[in-house]
């Protein structure tokens, strides 16, 4: 593999580079434009009726009025769908109706508490489903082999609401190893001052280490619940593909120039299946921090997930815009880093 | 050394794994769903879990006794006085009563309290616009008469009986005027602030509000009936009702609500849990759209569907605990309420009303919400249609979509449940039994009911100041309605809680608002 990473220092690459990321924001921005519109034409094919959700059966004609102007829903759609983007253009991403607060401000609370929970949740997802993937493949119809399969087969099959309540049950209700739904004690909501949104950084710069520790025994349950998840779908598509890989030639040829397995496992197989390897783990991002909804509920977890799902149901348009920029974003970004990265270190892809 | 830096991280979180179990001693810890909560301003707060906080961060002119809802006592006001034309009240404040702030309770601050409800006109404020009230005659309405003493005058035809009533609704609570307006943005009389702050004279007030997350009251000592036993209320959003029991188990909440009838029945002898079937006023009903089809409309079929509606096996089977069964329009607790049952589930004469009338092979869609209980009870009324060959195709819904479906009148048949706004009778009689055409959402007017002689029946015990004479004429009513209308009204609901069994003097009433934690002790 004669590929160097100083050979995409010179002028023509740097270049290159540069025409791609204008290329990314570009369509970062139209496929957002087309997200929204898409999004805002779906809301409003809904049977539901916002005003009704927010005013209830029971409320007079004229309350009934005065919400539906307010809210801007006597106005055609696409007089509603320009004075969102015009908003948008000034950074009001609108009130949330289900909420009462603003948007943005709602999003800036769910979203880190996700970022949290689904970084975690990957981290743990790719070291456990990478390690299982190269064992099985080390060790193929070996007993760690047929785990791998198991963790996978449960990870897809079982639904994600069931681990989680199960989860809660032995390790909170009967060993008592896990604190349990939220984010932490309700000692510490008195005192933690949110910085980030992220209990685990905030607690750890609130300097109160047992608020620390507490933060963790609150995270890791749900972070293994996700991450089991994670793994299942990461453990599965890169066995497949370095089983694929093994059965080369090249890879024959190697055994029989005398390679040893661990050689064989860096320097062939893992650097020849790594674009598989960076676009299943970030898919795998990309789905657990749409906000794994269940997860959430379950666990009382004031995410994305269920910050969108309460949306849907109330359609509290603003809401489902909102978090569909964010989702949208997500998506888009960690698609370009994707390709970026494999960009970066595959020279096949050049 | 990376064995002993192991050991002490282990340690710790060792510790503070054995710190659970307890919530704070000066705190109850209450979990249950705050998704639903969208305004903690009386003007606009109508979800279950704002209305259920309105007793501890405001009082009203006069409130429900807990112990006799039907009974009224002065609250903030220490007497009042009907006008000689029956369309006014004069009210007396109590002497040296405050806010949670200091500010002094006076006339102006009862006069600005109501007269926002109904300049902002949002959704409770149709509950004081019964009284004529509009933005345009509201300032006239409402008078300072002295420095204690303040006057309410009203256009509909209501006895101040009536009146007193809805001035006991949360909708009606006082609010500190200084405050209110020190934080008005364009003209909104407060309501932005107010959506996620208190500014009332309640046992608690708002410490913080993380929308759909926490609420943290902490208490008043300055409440004019006096200061609460403990410090703080934390109610905490657990949207799962299966992770609330787990908590109210490990005592990591002092109160778990809103459980299903399977959480409820595990709690049953648990050491340290007390489980506990509130009865409420929510009823339980299936309401026929008159105009979807012929049969629908045909009273022999409303009568048939009588005999159709399994209520024993529903309240005392399937839903064990959570219902009771009640058939008229005033649920169990009301003035004037009707205890009869005279239907029970019985598919042959069901099969012999609609023999007898030429109905064959009824089919109707059923939209029901998807989620517990409806969608049990909702199940549990196909299988016993069936029984009596009414087939019933179940359409599950979200409610949001329902309320749209049945506000622009597209379904066949609802099975959906109604609570009342406000402790009367009107309440229900106004939604059941009235469809006055001119636009007002009643479920009469949803079901295209009409019925101009029971519209202006409800109209004239709103008029009536005598207690059993308003009784009789609502028995009256609904006896005319469980005899012939587009409405199967089937149970009463019970809400099912979990507390702690250390947890002395929590009161909980039938309505959505009766919920007292300022004698709360543990």
């Amino acid at each position: 593999m004669g590929f160097t990473v100083s050979s995409i220092t010179s002028t023509a690459g740097v270049r290159r580079l540069i025409q791609r990321l204008t290329g990314s924001i570009l369509s970062l921005v139209v496929t957002l434009f087309g997200l929204l519109a898409f999004t805002f034409t779906l809301s409003h094919l809904s049977p539901v009726d916002p005003v009704l959700q927010l005013i209830g059966d029971h409320a007079s004609a004229s309350t009934y009025a005065q919400v539906r102007h307010q809210l801007g829903l006597d106005q055609s759609v696409i007089q509603q769908f320009w004075q969102y983007l015009r908003q948008l253009a000034h950074g009001n991403l609108g009130v949330s109706q289900s909420t009462g607060q603003p948007v943005l401000a709602d999003l800036l609370r769910t979203f880190p508490a996700t970022f949290e929970l689904a970084t975690c949740a990957l981290i743990l997802g790719a070291v456990g489903g990478i390690s299982l993937a190269l064992v099985s493949v080390w060790h193929p119809k070996s007993w760690i082999d047929h785990l791998a399969r198991i963790v996978s087969l449960l990870g897809y099959s079982v639904p994600v609401f069931w681990f989680g309540l199960l989860g809660l049950l032995l390790f909170y209700a009967v060993l008592h190893w896990s604190a349990g739904p939220g984010q932490l004690d309700d000692l510490y909501l008195y005192t933690l001052t949110p910085k980030t949104g992220m209990v685990l950084i905030d607690s750890w710069l609130s300097g109160d280490r047992t608020m620390f520790f507490n933060a963790i025994a609150h995270l890791w349950l749900p972070v293994v619940i996700l991450g089991l998840l994670s793994m299942a779908s990461i453990t599965r598509l890169l066995r497949a593909g370095l089983l694929e890989e093994n059965s080369k030639e090249y890879v024959t040829l190697a055994r029989a120039k005398g390679a040893g397995r661990w050689r064989i496992v860096w320097q062939h197989l893992l650097p020849n299946t790594r674009s598989l390897l960076i676009t299943v783990v970030m898919l795998s991002y990309v789905s657990l921090l749409e906000g794994a909804v269940l997860t959430e509920t379950v666990f009382a977890w004031p995410g994305l997930g269920r910050y969108l799902t309460n949306a849907l149901f109330a359609s509290d348009i603003p809401a489902i815009l909102g978090a569909t920029l964010v989702i949208g974003s997500c998506f888009i970004l960690i698609n370009a880093l994707t390709d970026a990265l494999v960009w970066l270190t595959d020279p096949r892809t050049r | 050394m990376r064995k002993s830096l192991l050991a002490i991280a282990f340690a710790t979180l060792t510790t503070s794994i054995t710190a659970w179990g307890a919530t704070p001693p000066d705190t109850l810890v209450v979990a249950q769903s705050l998704d639903d909560a969208i305004s903690f301003d009386p003007a606009q707060g109508f979800e279950l879990s704002t209305v259920q906080s309105f007793n501890s961060l405001y009082q009203r002119l006069l409130q429900s006794d807990p112990n006799n809802p039907v009974d009224l006592r002065p609250t903030l006001a220490s007497t009042w006085q009907a006008g000689a034309d029956k369309h006014s009240l004069t009210f007396t404040l109590r002497d040296g009563i405050s806010f949670a702030s200091g500010n002094p309770i006076r006339p102006e601050d009862v006069i600005f309290s109501l007269a926002r409800v109904v300049k902002l006109n949002l959704e409770p404020s149709f509950i004081l616009t019964q009284l004529g009230w509009s933005a345009h005659n509201i300032d006239s309405q409402l008078s300072k008469v002295s420095a204690n003493q303040v006057m309410i005058r009203w256009n509909a035809d209501v006895s101040p009986a009536f009146v007193l009533s809805l001035l006991s609704a949360p909708v009606a609570s006082i609010i500190d005027e200084k405050v209110t307006t020190a934080h008005q943005v364009q003209g909104d009389y407060g309501h932005q602030w107010l959506n996620t702050h208190s500014a009332g004279s309640g046992p608690f007030q708002i410490m913080r509000y993380i929308p759909h997350e926490v609420l943290l009251m902490t208490a008043n000592a300055k409440a004019p009936t006096g200061a609460p036993k403990l410090k703080n209320i934390l109610i905490k959003n657990v949207p799962e009702a299966a992770t609330r029991r787990l908590l109210v188990e490990q005592g990591d909440a002092d109160i778990a609500r809103n459980l299903g009838s399977d959480q409820f029945s595990a709690l049953q002898n648990k050491p340290g849990v007390t489980p506990v079937a509130v009865p409420i006023a929510s009823l339980y009903y299936l309401l026929f759209n008159t105009k979807a089809s012929p049969v629908l409309n045909n009273s022999a079929f409303w009568q048939a569907s009588r005999y159709l509606f399994d209520y024993d096996g529903i309240a005392n089977g399937l839903l064990k605990g959570q219902f009771s069964i009640h058939q008229s329009f005033l649920p169990d607790g009301y003035l004037g309420a009707l205890k009869d049952t005279p239907f029970t589930y019985n598919p042959e004469k069901a099969k012999s009303i609609l023999a007898k009338a030429g109905l064959k092979n009824v089919t109707f869609k059923l939209v029901v919400n998807n989620q517990p209980p409806y969608l049990d009870i909702a199940q549990a009324l196909q299988a016993s249609f069936a029984k009596g060959g009414v087939k019933v195709e179940l359409l599950p819904s979200i409610s949001s979509e329902i309320s749209a479906k049945m506000a622009s009148h597209q379904f066949d048949a609802a099975v959906t449940s109604w609570g009342p706004d406000y402790f009367d009778p009107n309440t229900n009689a106004a939604a059941f039994a009235s469809n006055p055409e001119d636009g007002s959402s009643t479920l009469a007017q949803r079901a295209n009911w009409h019925i101009p002689e029971l519209t202006a029946a409800t109209r004239k015990a709103l008029t009536l100041s005598d207690n059993q004479q308003r009784a009789a004429l609502y028995q009256k009513l609904q006896r005319q309605v469980q005899q012939s209308s587009p409405y199967v009204i089937g149970l009463q609901a019970r809400q099912l809680i979990a507390l702690r069994s250390n947890l002395k003097g929590y009161q909980q009433g039938m309505n959505p608002d009766m919920v007292f934690y300022n004698q709360v002790s543990k």
